[in-house]
Formats: C-alpha cells, sequence, structure tokens
C-alpha cells in the first residue's frame, strides 16, 4: 500500500502545482509543452495533406513520424512480448516496417483537406510519466472525432481514436498473426515488409 | 398464424431472458482486470467462422448496398432516414438513462422525442437540437458496464453475432434488453400490424444507416491490418470500454482516475 499513498500525494502535489502556476508539469527532465507538440504535429500533418500527394506524401508523414512519435517505443509495445524473443536483425526490420506501413495507412488515409481542424482540449499529466492531451478533430459536416494523444517527454506516443489506441489495436492484430504462425516474429515482420513494398 | 407467431415470440423472450441472466453471470467473473491485456475470446474458433460468413455477406451484399444508399441517395433523405431511426430509438435510451441513474436526462430524450416525433414530423427533422435538447444514444450493454464493477475493457466473453457483427456477452445482454423493453416493438407486436413487416423494416434500414457510416472506418481497419478480426475485436472493445468510461467518469471523476492510474501502473 505505500507505493499507493505515495503515488496519490504525487498525483496532488501535480495538481496543486497545475493549479497554482497553470502550466502542466510533466517531469523535471521534460520541458516540452505537449499540448504545443500535438498542436505542432497536427499542424504539420495538415500542411502535408494540403500540398502533397502520392509518394511524396507518404515521405513527408514518414518524416513527421519519425521526428514527432516515439516510433521504435511505439513498434516495441506493439509487439508486446514478443520483442524479447525477436533477434537484434528482427526487431530493427520491425521497427523499419511499421513505420513505412503507419506512413502508407496515414497518408491513403486523409485523402484530399476538407477543412479539418484540430481543437486542443484537457491536459492531463498521468502518474506514469506520460501526459494525455484531450482533442476533437472538427469536421465541416458531421460530428467532430474524439482524438487523445500520449505524450511522453517531446515524442508521442500512441495516438487514440474515439478510444482506440493504435498502439494497442496493432499489439492484438500483431500477437494474433504471430500465434496463428508458429509463434515467431519472422512471418510477421515479411509480411508487414512485402505490405510496404507493395 | 399470428398465435404461432405469438407463442414462437414468446418463447424465444423465455428462451433470451436465461442466456441474459447466463451472460450477466458470466460476465461478471471473467478474469483479466487489467484492461491492458488482450480481449477474452474463448470462443475464437466459432467467432471466426461466424465472422468469415459475416464478411462474404458484406462484401458480395452488404456492403455494395451501403455504398449505394451511401453514393446515390441524396445527403437530405440519408440525414431523414437517420432521424427518423434515432427518433425510435429514443424511448429506449431513455429507458436506459433512468437505469443510469439519470431522470434528467431520460426526462430531456423523452422530451425530444415528444418535440421531434409532432413538430418534427414522425421525426425526420430534429427540431429538437435546434431547441439546445442534444442528442444522446445510450444502451444497455453501456448501462451494465456502468454499474459493473470492472474495468470497461472487460465486457465478458468476445462474441461475434451473426449478421450483426462484433459484440460480447455484456453487450450481447444488452442488445436483447434493448429489444425486450423497446416500447415500438411491443407496440407493433401487440397491436399485431404487420409488426414483422415493420420492425424488419426498420432493423433492415438501421442496418443499412450504420453500415454506410462506418464504410471508410471498417475499411481502413482491414487494409491496414495483418489479422483484421484480432484487430477488430480490440477495436471495438477499446470503443466499448471508452464510451463506458466517459459515462463512469460523469458519476465518478475522482474514483476513475484512481483506476485508471492503477492501470497504467500495471501495464
Amino acid at each position: 500500500m505505500p507505493k499507493l499513498a505515495c503515488r496519490r500525494v504525487v498525483l496532488q502535489f501535480v495538481a496543486a502545482a497545475a493549479m497554482f502556476i497553470a502550466v502542466p508539469m510533466v517531469g523535471p527532465a521534460v520541458a516540452a509543452d505537449p499540448a504545443q507538440i500535438v498542436q505542432n504535429t497536427a499542424q504539420q500533418v495538415i500542411e502535408i495533406v494540403k500540398t502533397k500527394t502520392g509518394t511524396d506524401r507518404q515521405a513527408a508523414i514518414l518524416g513527421i513520424l519519425q521526428a514527432n512519435f516515439d516510433m521504435p517505443a511505439m513498434a516495441r509495445a506493439a509487439l508486446g512480448t514478443h520483442w524479447n524473443q525477436a533477434t537484434e536483425q528482427e526487431r530493427a526490420r520491425f521497427v523499419k516496417a511499421v513505420a513505412t506501413a503507419e506512413a502508407k495507412a496515414y497518408s491513403e488515409r486523409f485523402g484530399q483537406y476538407g477543412g479539418q481542424t484540430l481543437t486542443i482540449g484537457k491536459v492531463t499529466p498521468r502518474a506514469n510519466g506520460a501526459t494525455i492531451v484531450d482533442s476533437r478533430l472538427n469536421q465541416t459536416s458531421g460530428q467532430p472525432i474524439k482524438l487523445e494523444w500520449e505524450v511522453r517527454g517531446d515524442r508521442i506516443t500512441d495516438v487514440k481514436v474515439e478510444g482506440v489506441s493504435m498502439v494497442m489495436t496493432r499489439r492484438s492484430d500483431f500477437n494474433s498473426y504471430i500465434q496463428n504462425h508458429g509463434g515467431k516474429v519472422e512471418p510477421l515482420v515479411s509480411e508487414l515488409e512485402a505490405r510496404a513494398a507493395r | 398464424m399470428i398465435g404461432v407467431t405469438r407463442a414462437f415470440a414468446a418463447s424465444i423472450r423465455r428462451s433470451m431472458v436465461a442466456v441474459a441472466l447466463a451472460g450477466t453471470v458470466v460476465g461478471g467473473c471473467a478474469s483479466g482486470d487489467t484492461g491492458a491485456a488482450e480481449v477474452w475470446d474463448p470462443l475464437e474458433t466459432p467467432n471466426r467462422f461466424i465472422f468469415s460468413i459475416n464478411r462474404a455477406v458484406d462484401v458480395i451484399a452488404f456492403r455494395p448496398l451501403a455504398v449505394m444508399y451511401r453514393d446515390l441517395v441524396p445527403e437530405r433523405a440519408q440525414t431523414g432516414v437517420r432521424n427518423v431511426l434515432d427518433n425510435l430509438g429514443e424511448p429506449v435510451t431513455a429507458i436506459n438513462e433512468v437505469f443510469q441513474g439519470d431522470p434528467n436526462r431520460a426526462a430531456t430524450t423523452m422530451a425530444r422525442f415528444l418535440v421531434n416525433s409532432t413538430i418534427g414530423v414522425a421525426g425526420i427533422f430534429d427540431v429538437a437540437s435546434s431547441f439546445g435538447l442534444e442528442r444522446t444514444k445510450e444502451d444497455f450493454g453501456k448501462t451494465i458496464g456502468l454499474w459493473a464493477g470492472v474495468e470497461p475493457e472487460n465486457g465478458g466473453f468476445y462474441l461475434m453475432l451473426p449478421a450483426y457483427g462484433p459484440s460480447n456477452a455484456r453487450d450481447g445482454t444488452g442488445l436483447m434488453m434493448d429489444y425486450l423493453v423497446d416500447p415500438f416493438r411491443i407496440l407493433t407486436f401487440n397491436l399485431a400490424i404487420d409488426w414483422d413487416v415493420w420492425q424488419i423494416g426498420r432493423y433492415g434500414m438501421n442496418a443499412v444507416d450504420y453500415r454506410s457510416r462506418t464504410i471508410f472506418a471498417l475499411d481502413d481497419l482491414e487494409k491496414n491490418s495483418v489479422d483484421y478480426y484480432a484487430a477488430l475485436r480490440s477495436a471495438y472493445t477499446q470503443n466499448r470500454a471508452d464510451q463506458i468510461r466517459e459515462k463512469r467518469e460523469k458519476t465518478n471523476a475522482r474514483g476513475e482516475l484512481e483506476r485508471r492510474d492503477n492501470l497504467a501502473l500495471v501495464r
């Protein structure tokens, strides 16, 4: 129980600090503002979707993923326990394939820019060192889409769309694939690479 | 004919209550409370089998129909259809809001229903929203999830329903409860005014409307996953958990925050 009590004290301290200083505190080592990181990322993505198409767009999105997102950590989380049994070479190939797959998915997902804007909402520092940034993606027609960003340090580590976490969904997806292919990481990596080349 | 149908419906009703209760009991003692774990899916083999049939029907008939509906029917007509269907669903939402311990919200929903059914011409126009009466959509799966003392990710065993799609013990039970308490089903049934025609028409339209709105998301999920079944299972569970969490946060903000922090530590 002492661990729990300690966490509560820390939480109260953070809450109190946020109340008085009105600046969300993430941790001593972090200087970047999570809301600003999210805002910048969204701005850059909108700019890319407006101006670029096809492979140009995919390359630009990949650049953003590598600059603003913690891709190695996300890939590792998505692989779950299978990360430990993967070889060094498999891990490197996996991280690369996942980044390419995500870049491809995102560049196709957005299609043409339709006047969407991102409104940043509540910023909640969590006890585990991450900060959750709530936001809404406003569309020109229809309901706004709920987006939550998990930020650690100066990198984004997860995006939740209507509560569906990108990392968690990939994790279930990959885990199931691995289990259905003899519990090995290799077939998954090959499959992802084949898809990236397509 | 009617007698036979009625007896049949009654027997279905009885057996459904039994299944519903069983579902709740089993769902209540499901393992894996961390929320971060994999979805509990003991019926994976039959579920995958039903999923493959659902997908075949979807690819051949259902998705094309939904695409046509989305692209060919004028947008205003689609909005009208959606409003009518939503309006027919308001009483069930109101009943659920009562069970969720929010009678004020239930009253607002009923006010919406009355306004839209009359001024809104049988629900075609959502006038209530312009009066400031916001729309909510509740179901019994969410009601169970709100009161169940488990992580909302834990909805009991995962269940792939024929034609309907992803569900679980909690939401499947909820679906049956919503069906049982639905005043419109009871009304058309008891008046025996071709209830099957009306109900099938309504559920059919609901399905087409819903599918037409999920084309983009589901296509995306399918294209970007290596195991569509597993990805959908995860996405469905997370999305439902998020809806339930939103409800819980409204009723108990602090408790939910602490629970989430505990969860983060487990993770």
